[in-house]
């Protein structure tokens, strides 16, 4: 069993200055300050710390900031009964994949992608989900549209819809 | 004609989203070779509604019926859960009463969910006696529960800061009733089911999960704590007053469909212990709403006599009350497995992003690895295992 801070303690010394941790409101965050060492965080999180429980990916807009999207993921230890939120803030709308590390995060970063519009690059299967294929945007962007609804009226016209082949 | 016994062809077939046994309108893209699984595609999202997106737009409270919508079989635990979390921004003491009424709330509801899970898992499976005899046990704790809150599934009970309101003496009379008989229901499902024939041979071996398989594809609950994880967010991140019961969190080894239905029937069980030990230890009156000014509504009484606290009520119900700035994400057992909701404050009466964890949507994704290999037919027990609620996927 590890606490928090011994975890903190073990990481800041394997990546230095990369890594920003703090907690807030009973919550533990671990904000990766580095793009670069990101796998290698997530790594060393799910081998060396045993992170193996997957259990969420969420991502973030955020339109008034300089790093416009943010991706937290959620990951509990079941060895330690220790959760960590790994946060990494980027300018633009690409991130790593975990699917590789966590097959679960497959759905959860597909979810991601349908309604943030984050591009998981390498992800081996990036659909949408939730929303049908021909929709457009992403709505919980905060630039959504929430009034001028327009985009299911012509779905007929176009030949677009619920196709029952791949 | 020119056909080798090699080659085989695979043939793609539709299941749903209209499907009997897809609880919902789940779809699934099936890859056949022969009668035997290739690859399974869910196909979801037919009754997305955007909890998320319509929660960025109300206040913390209005986002509570929300919840209620979630999985639709045991509201009160998305109540709980999302109030869990908001309370987390405040770090509110809730009254003893309420917190025991919250268990007791809590634990009705993942009697009635699995109930639910058995009823239509058995239905699926082919077993049409279970159904009715699980039906009856949840007619009566859904008449508990509008005797409690009004109504029989949204009811929307569980506030930020505690309960809507105290309980009716009938419903404590009721339940009492109900908990000294509910053992010897399961023992009715089981004498029908565990020892069944046909139903061992459907269940046993079917969609098998090893233990490290549940924790990387994020499958909680059930499915976890079958393939021999022992593991529940009621003991392991205690919230709530679950650390003052006695009760065992069952586990099996085995990780087929099997085990997930020996470890469902035993949390019932224990679910009714502790629904015995809070029905036993709770303090006869008392407050069931925090009096914390930050969220809570002051009282009528108040209302009518100081202006302070007029003012008060018609801003926390018009404007809505202001959490501090920051992220926190409180997660619970659900009967589902574990359901979370992440929240993010900007410091105004609406949160900036709220995420739902749902147990069923992370589920889902394990099914095309439980089912290959598998033949048509196992698909159903394999649905059914996975105990789906599409209101919680889609969300």
């Amino acid at each position: 069993m590890i606490t928090f801070e011994q975890l903190t303690a073990k990481l800041d010394a394997q990546f230095p200055d990369k890594l920003n941790s703090y907690s807030e409101y009973k919550c533990n965050f671990i904000k990766v300050k580095d793009t670069s060492v990101y796998m290698e965080v997530m790594t060393a999180l799910k081998e060396e710390f045993s992170f193996m429980y997957m259990v969420d990916v969420v991502a973030t807009h955020w339109p008034k900031r300089r790093d416009k999207f943010e991706v937290t993921t959620n990951l509990f230890s079941i060895a330690n009964k220790l959760r960590v939120f790994v946060k990494l803030a980027d300018e633009d709308n690409k991130f790593p994949t975990l699917t590789d590390l966590w097959p679960g995060a497959n759905l959860l970063e597909r979810e991601q992608y349908d309604l943030v519009g984050v591009i998981f690059e390498g992800h081996p299967d990036l659909r949408r989900v939730l929303l049908p294929e021909f929709f457009d945007g992403h709505p919980l962007r905060k630039d959504f549209p929430l009034k001028e609804r327009t985009w299911f009226n012509n779905a007929d016209e176009q030949g677009i819809g619920l196709k029952f082949s791949r | 004609m020119g056909r080798t016994e090699n080659v085989s062809e695979v043939v793609t077939v539709n299941m749903g989203p209209q499907h009997p046994s897809t609880h919902g309108v789940l779809r699934l893209v099936v890859d056949l070779d022969g009668e035997t699984i290739v690859n399974v595609d869910p196909d979801v999202g037919f009754l997305h509604r955007g909890t998320e997106k319509l929660a960025e737009n109300r206040t913390y409270h209005q986002t509570i019926p929300l919840t209620d919508r979630l999985d639709y079989l045991s509201p009160l635990s998305n109540n709980l859960a999302y109030c869990l979390a908001v309370e987390k921004f405040f770090d509110l003491e809730i009254p003893e009463r309420a917190e025991y009424l919250r268990v007791i709330l809590a634990e009705m509801s993942r009697v009635a969910s699995h109930l639910v899970w058995i009823a239509t898992h058995a239905l699926d499976i082919g077993a049409m006696t279970v159904f009715l005899y699980a039906f009856r046990e949840r007619e009566e704790i859904l008449d508990m529960f509008e005797v409690a809150t009004g109504q029989r599934m949204t009811s929307s009970w569980i506030r930020i800061g505690g309960l809507r309101d105290d309980m009716p003496e009938d419903f404590f009379v009721r339940l009492a009733d109900f908990v000294s008989r509910f053992d010897k229901c399961v023992d009715e499902y089981e004498n029908l089911l565990t020892k069944n024939r046909i139903w061992m041979g459907r269940t046993i071996g079917i969609g098998h999960l090893s233990a490290e398989d549940t924790m990387v594809y994020g499958t909680s609950g059930p499915l976890m704590r079958g393939s021999g994880v022992d593991f529940d967010l009621r003991r392991d991140e205690s919230y709530g007053i679950y650390d003052r019961f006695e009760w065992e969190i069952p586990v099996e080894e085995a990780g087929d469909t099997y085990a997930r239905y020996k470890v469902r029937m035993k949390e019932m069980r224990e679910s009714n212990k502790i629904l015995q030990q809070a029905l036993e230890q709770i303090p006869a009156e008392g407050s069931v709403m925090t009096d914390d000014p930050r969220v809570a509504l002051p009282s009528h009484e108040d209302v009518y006599e100081r202006m302070e606290a007029l003012i008060r009520r018609f801003y926390i119900v018009s404007k809505g009350f202001k959490p501090p700035k920051g992220e926190t994400y409180q997660g619970i057992e659900a009967p589902k497995g574990e359901l979370g909701f992440y929240l993010v404050s900007e410091g105004e009466e609406r949160p900036y992003r709220m995420k739902i964890r749902s147990p069923s949507f992370v589920n889902l994704g394990v099914v095309n690895k439980m089912a290959k290999g598998h033949m048509l037919a196992d698909i159903v027990a394999i649905i059914g295992t996975n105990d789906v609620v599409l209101g919680e996927i889609d969300r």
